[in-house]
């Protein structure tokens, strides 16, 4: 756009910033309320602004619930089933876009299927298999599980990050007397670092988010991430603890935020790549 | 895409070198399938074979009971309002997706203060988890002690605190709300990665053949927005569909079973009817009504939803 | 013979023939230029040659060795692409370092032997810096530094100067020609500009349509064209083509193109056919043009002086002919001039084959060993 008056310009601040202004909002509401001391919390009517700060809801979320061992859960969770996917996925998708052979095609429309399958389909004769092969209720069942669905858009992110790097090195790799492999990690991965870096970054973001297949393949603390645990843990009490449910919730998002303060280019950078641009 | 340049069409020799790159790529993808064929492909076969017997979930016990489960699906009453539910919800929140993403969208593609900043934040609530979104909003909307009720009673709009889950239509209309909060981000990031590419000229030349602000959106944006959001509408009516978790967490399908979409008919067969077989059965009617959507919707538009 | 050989070689691209049974000898040491349109073919005979595409049917031999089945890195070859192809994460000397390292050249050794490369092209300014921070030319010098540094037995070179502008195209042309005769390896080298390959080439093989249309030096080329493909295709301006025919007389011949009649000697032609008449396209380069004060009426069209000389197109019997004239001819579009060919470097073709029929013999197939005991090389 041509630069307009300084007044169009500030009109559209102010109007695009309150949009982004509300949309955010719920997310700070949660984090002031999770500063507020208990008194605070209910007061009726309720205030927005706290008058004094804690930390309380934090020491009694680290200290007394078992909140540190999902945590640790979610991370062993989320870390696994990236360093899983990433692996497969950029083999995977290596052969499917620089080599030949038959079926190769309809490998791709398959990947894309399984991407639009509902997990509520599958998630009842995943449950019987993991107790069939005897890991129920373990944090390897959940890393297969989640690699169910994230495996399918990782290759779907990889194949087109690497779609889009210059074949002609490759052969000039080959020429130089690097195995087909050899010129895979010389010249192409260094390449599409950027991209594996995105599909990572998505990829841990949606394991460490995963609800679902946690419901229903885990149903004991030894193995609970997260997202069941906190919500496990705190609503069966008669009271909803509201104060350390959103300190929780402070908690929880954290690897998004730090993402965010220092990934976030390559999150867009997915988006942009996966074709969503059509 | 990528021609097959290292390969011909008329078969390759034994042990030729076209023959030995084949067989790397099939290798290189190999664990790929394997993981594939044990966790979608096995988990999918299975499941139209659960759905034809009844089981037992606590003990998976069950006896064969053919199409049954599919006869008894058909003539379920539950089943068809949970299909409409789940059509008026993905209806609902898909439009509102639609319109606050290509809205915002044409917002953050304007010259702003901070930008960047404002296109970072505008992420949150998609990145954020689920279960976070659901306590956030939960305790927003309390009865008692939530801020909405407090600013609609101070405002004077409401004299009683409404009660916007556990009673219609607040309970739909807070879902389809919150749904449309938590995923139009996405709409808004592939509208703007789109509208970045847009050539200026054209604006300009609309703006000397005399066209407004509504008329340069309507002629030269929309446009060249439709592929994208082709693409889009396809891939989140598909989620919004089967979507679990959130509507779950926010009100369990209540109240009754007013917001009880597939999904969670699903689950609640499997396990709070315990009737493994019936539940596989309503989501393989789940997934045909998907493919139908899917099929119908891609040969109206003309083109597949390829990756580029 | 340690050279390359390809013999019957075939490519199909589905149900197109991109190679069509190409048979090629090339010495070792030679200069040969891939010449020919794009869609010729010609690329993608240089690609089966390195081992990056495959043949349909056919052998590709490099010093004696049937190489179809080996892998580029073992063909004892280097490629210089037309992108140039510069690993971008690596610096020049790590780009040029890449292929010794591949072959397990102990660092020392790779040290010396980059330098060496470095110094001969020039480039010890340019060692720490990564490809986008290089210009055109001095991208093309590290992507040939580092095919030398191969010290391969071949070189194959993908219309490497087609991405530069006029001036350093000239520059580099020269300069790849003394590489040659400095390191005397065989160089196969596509080009789609003739004047590139009658330049710097030993032999020209001209193709079309995937199909070897002549094979030969640059002279055979010119002044022997095998066919009119190659007669239109070499040679600034074009060639002038005529459609007419020809008749054998008692002593002599007539060429008969619209209303102009031209003698020739029985010799100038090999006649093919029975009959006395024969269907041809008589070609003539605009060298071969002269004015005079005796000869055929003709107008002036059209004059472009290039600086050094004029190229008129000259109106002859209601049909276009291009000349080549002095650049001191003072001439005006339209004027009436006399005009005149050197009937002795007229060329004959047959009308619907297109092949030469010119007496002195089919183009000859010169073999560089015979070139470089005459000392022509």
């Amino acid at each position: 756009m041509t630069r307009r008056s300084g007044a169009k310009s500030i009109v559209a601040t102010i109007v695009t910033w309150s949009v982004v202004l509300a949309t955010v909002f719920p997310l700070l509401w949660m984090v002031i309320t999770s500063i507020k001391p208990q008194q605070e919390l209910f007061t009726i009517p309720p205030m927005f602004w706290p008058r004094s700060v804690t930390l309380e809801h934090y020491r009694e979320l680290l200290e007394n619930t078992p909140f540190l061992k999902y945590f640790g859960h979610s991370l062993v969770i989320a870390s696994s089933t990236t360093a899983l996917v990433l692996v497969l996925g950029v083999l995977g998708a290596y052969s499917l876009v620089r080599f030949s052979y038959p079926g190769r095609e309809r490998l791709a429309l398959l990947v894309l299927f399984t991407y639009l399958l509902p997990s509520v389909v599958l998630v009842l004769p995943l449950y019987l298999l993991m107790v069939k092969v005897g890991v129920a209720n373990t944090l390897l069942s959940l890393v297969i599980a989640y690699t169910t669905f994230s495996l399918p858009y990782a290759l779907w992110l990889l194949r087109a990050f690497m779609a889009g790097t210059p074949e002609d090195l490759e052969w000039a790799a080959l020429v130089d007397g690097a195995s087909r492999l050899g010129a895979f990690f010389d010249v192409v991965l260094p390449q599409i670092l950027p991209g594996i870096i995105s599909t990572a970054v998505f990829t841990f973001i949606v394991g460490w988010n995963e609800y679902f297949y946690a419901l229903v393949l885990v149903n004991s603390d030894s193995a609970r991430p997260l997202t069941t645990g906190v919500m496990n843990m705190l609503i069966t009490s008669f009271n909803i603890e509201w104060s350390l449910l959103m300190a929780a919730s402070v908690m929880m998002s954290l690897p998004v935020i730090v993402i965010f303060v220092f990934l976030q280019s390559h999150l867009t950078r997915g988006f942009a790549a996966s074709g969503v641009k059509g | 895409m990528t021609t097959a340049v290292l390969a011909s069409p008329a078969g390759p020799r034994p042990f030729s070198l076209q023959r030995q790159y084949a067989l790397l790529g099939m290798l290189l993808i190999a664990p790929t399938i394997l993981v594939f064929c044990t966790v979608i492909v096995y988990p999918l076969i299975t499941a139209i074979y659960l759905s034809l017997f009844s089981i037992y979930t606590p003990t998976l016990q069950g006896h064969w009971v053919g199409l049954q489960n599919f006869r008894e699906m058909f003539g379920s009453a539950e089943f068809w309002t949970a299909l409409r539910t789940n059509v008026i919800w993905t209806l609902g929140t898909l439009s509102l997706q639609v319109v606050f993403g290509v809205g915002t969208a044409l917002l953050l593609n304007q010259n702003i203060w901070f930008r960047s900043l404002a296109r970072s934040l505008i992420l949150f609530p998609y990145f954020v988890s689920t279960v976070v979104a659901v306590l956030i909003w939960r305790w927003m909307l309390n009865d008692v002690y939530g801020i909405f009720n407090h600013a609609l009673l101070q405002a004077g709009v409401v004299d009683m605190p409404v009660d916007w889950l556990g009673r219609m239509p607040n309970a739909m209309t807070s879902i389809i709300l919150i749904g449309a909060w938590k995923y139009f981000p996405f709409v808004v990031i592939a509208v703007l990665a789109r509208l970045q590419t847009i050539p200026p000229q054209l604006y300009e030349a609309a703006t000397i053949d005399g066209a407004g602000v509504w008329g340069r959106f309507w002629d030269v944006t929309l446009p060249q927005l439709r592929e994208v959001l082709v693409v889009i509408v396809l891939l989140r009516t598909i989620w919004d569909f089967k979507e679990f978790d959130l509507i779950y967490l926010l009100t369990g399908g209540g109240p009754v079973t007013s917001t009880q979409t597939l999904p969670l008919l699903v689950y609640k067969q499997a396990f709070g009817m315990n009737s493994m077989g019936t539940a596989s059965t309503y989501a393989i009617g789940m997934l045909l009504v998907l493919l139908t959507f899917m099929v119908l919707y891609l040969s109206r538009v003309g083109r597949g939803s390829e990756p580029t | 013979m340690a050279g390359i050989s390809i013999a019957k070689l075939c490519k199909a691209f589905g149900s197109v023939m991109a190679v069509k049974d190409l048979d090629l000898e090339i010495a070792e040491g030679e200069f040969v230029s891939l010449l020919g349109p794009s869609g010729c073919g010609k690329t993608t005979t240089l690609r089966m040659l390195a081992g990056l595409d495959f043949p349909t049917s056919g052998t590709i031999s490099i010093a004696d060795r049937v190489v179809n089945d080996l892998p580029p890195g073992k063909r004892d070859i280097a490629m210089v692409f037309q992108s140039y192809a510069l690993y971008p994460h690596m610096t020049v000397a790590q780009n040029i370092a890449y292929p010794l390292r591949k072959r397990g050249v102990p660092r020392r050794e790779r040290l010396v032997k980059v330098m060496d490369v470095v110094r001969l092209l020039q480039l010890e300014t340019l060692v720490d810096r990564k490809p986008r921070h290089l210009s055109g030319g001095q991208q093309q010098r590290v992507a040939l530094g580092r095919a030398l540094v191969r010290e391969p037995r071949v070189f194959l070179l993908d219309e490497p100067l087609s991405n530069l502008d006029a001036k350093l195209r000239a520059h580099m042309r020269a300069e790849l020609i003394e590489l040659h005769r400095r390191i005397g390896k065989t160089m196969v080298y596509v080009t789609h500009d003739q004047l590139e390959a009658m330049t710097m080439s030993d032999r020209i093989a001209v193709m079309q349509s995937g199909v070897l249309q002549q094979f030969g030096t640059p002279a055979d080329v010119y002044e022997r064209p095998a066919n009119v493909f190659v007669a239109d295709f070499i040679g600034t301006p074009s060639m002038t083509l005529f459609e007419g025919t020809l008749h054998r007389q008692a002593d002599r011949l007539e060429a008969r193109i619209g209303s102009l009649a031209i003698s020739l000697p029985r010799e100038h032609v090999a006649w093919t056919g029975g009959t006395d008449t024969l269907a041809i396209r008589l070609g003539v380069r605009a060298e071969d043009v002269f004015l005079g004060e005796t000869g055929e009426p003709a107008t002036v069209k059209l004059v472009e002086p290039t600086g050094h000389e004029n190229i008129v197109l000259l109106t002859i019997h209601g049909m276009v002919v291009t000349a080549r004239l002095a650049a001191d001819a003072r001439l005006r579009a339209g004027e009436a001039v006399r005009v005149g060919f050197r009937t002795s470097r007229l060329h004959i073709f047959d009308r619907d084959a297109g092949t030469r029929l010119n007496g002195d013999g089919p183009a000859r197939v010169a073999s560089f060993r015979s070139l470089q005991s005459i000392g022509q090389r």
